[in-house]
């Protein structure tokens, strides 16, 4: 399955786009320091309402309230990781193919995105005051996948 | 003489084959400049096992970058509600109850690995641009958070419940947040300084 993508991996290494930021010193780190800062960002929201499933800080704020006051933060980030983290990648995607790093990350994105935006979306939904055993499932699962994440996208620099 | 320290089982002195002799805290002497400082700190045993390993130096980074978004991230929550545009309805002291814990449980860990992943080029840091950015705005970060300590938070009680705190709780909201984004935009650039 892998392969059918090459092609696609060939493209995005030959756009426009991809040459720009090759052709720069400095477009590339620019681009790379605002991937991180987005995600120091997003890794916080998440931090924060996973401790609070956990019954860790804010305890007198409803789960809710925080999931919903914190979702404009974690969505723009997630804009913005997704939108840097596309320029990264075309600007060196036949080297991604081949680094196992990459595709652990991006599976374990796909997942984490998958899990935010269904089970822990539903688990403060409003109205609802998720169990203990719930609770503490989908607050490390949610913590391990966004982690997961990031230990695996520094791992594409190691590789 | 060869004077060896131990500790944890690693060895903390190093046979420095150029000058025949082993390099240790014994050889730390009251007059080296700050470079050779640096030097003699990547030569111990800890600084050289790090910088050449293939998984001691890998695990301390990713470490040092999973605990800046937690310390940063969870910071950025108390930040914003010092500058009045989160959780208004909550009071200041509610947010920063909550949140300072594990912003320092994040902090401690980045700090410490940070400390590891210094020594183990401590030359080249030394010698970067944006390491040095990067202290500066470490301190001015700290020196942003004591002022906000030493001048307005044993007035908290007259502003903890406002939707939007006074100025200088809002400037040091908004400082913060700047700072912090400047650490680590500058930490990610020393790596293509080096």
């Amino acid at each position: 399955m892998a392969m059918d993508l090459l092609p696609f991996f060939k493209w995005c290494d030959e756009t426009a786009l991809a040459n720009a930021i090759r052709d720069s010193r400095f477009i590339f780190p620019i681009i790379e320091s605002i991937h991180i800062l987005a995600l120091t960002v997003l890794v916080g929201t998440v931090v924060v309402v996973s401790l609070r499933l956990l019954g860790i800080g804010l305890k007198n704020m409803p789960v809710r309230e925080l999931a919903d006051g914190l979702a404009p933060m974690r969505n723009a980030s997630l804009a913005v990781i997704l939108a840097t983290g596309f320029m990264l990648f075309t600007s060196e995607a036949v080297k991604c193919f081949e680094n196992p790093p990459f595709w652990v990350k991006m599976k374990v994105l796909g997942c984490a995105i998958l899990f935010q935006y269904t089970v822990v979306r539903w688990t403060t939904r409003a109205g609802h005051e998720p169990g203990k055993a719930q609770s503490v499932a989908v607050a490390v699962l949610s913590l391990l996948l966004w982690f997961g994440v990031g230990a695996a996208g520094r791992a594409i620099g190691f590789y | 003489m060869a004077g060896r320290f131990t500790l944890t089982g690693v060895e903390w002195g190093r046979y420095d084959a150029s000058s025949g002799r082993t390099a240790g805290w014994h050889d730390a002497k009251p007059d080296m400049s700050i470079i050779e400082v640096c030097q003699w700190l990547q030569d111990t045993e800890v600084g050289t096992h790090i910088r050449e390993s293939v998984w001691t130096f890998p695990i301390l980074e990713g470490t040092h970058l999973l605990t800046i978004a937690i310390s940063v991230g969870t910071l950025l929550v108390m930040d914003l509600r010092l500058a009045g545009l989160l959780f208004t309805r909550w009071k200041v002291s509610d947010i920063t109850k909550a949140v300072m814990p594990i912003s320092i449980f994040g902090f401690t860990v980045m700090f410490i690995t940070g400390i590891f992943l210094f020594l183990s080029q401590a030359v080249k840091a030394y010698g970067s641009i944006y390491f040095k950015l990067k202290i500066l705005f470490l301190v001015l970060a700290g020196v942003n958070a004591l002022v906000f300590e030493l001048t307005m938070r044993n007035k908290i009680h007259e502003w903890d419940a406002d939707a939007v705190p006074p100025w200088r709780a809002r400037m040091a909201g908004i400082c913060g947040m700047i700072l912090w984004a400047g650490v680590i935009a500058a930490g990610r650039t020393m790596a293509y300084n080096f």
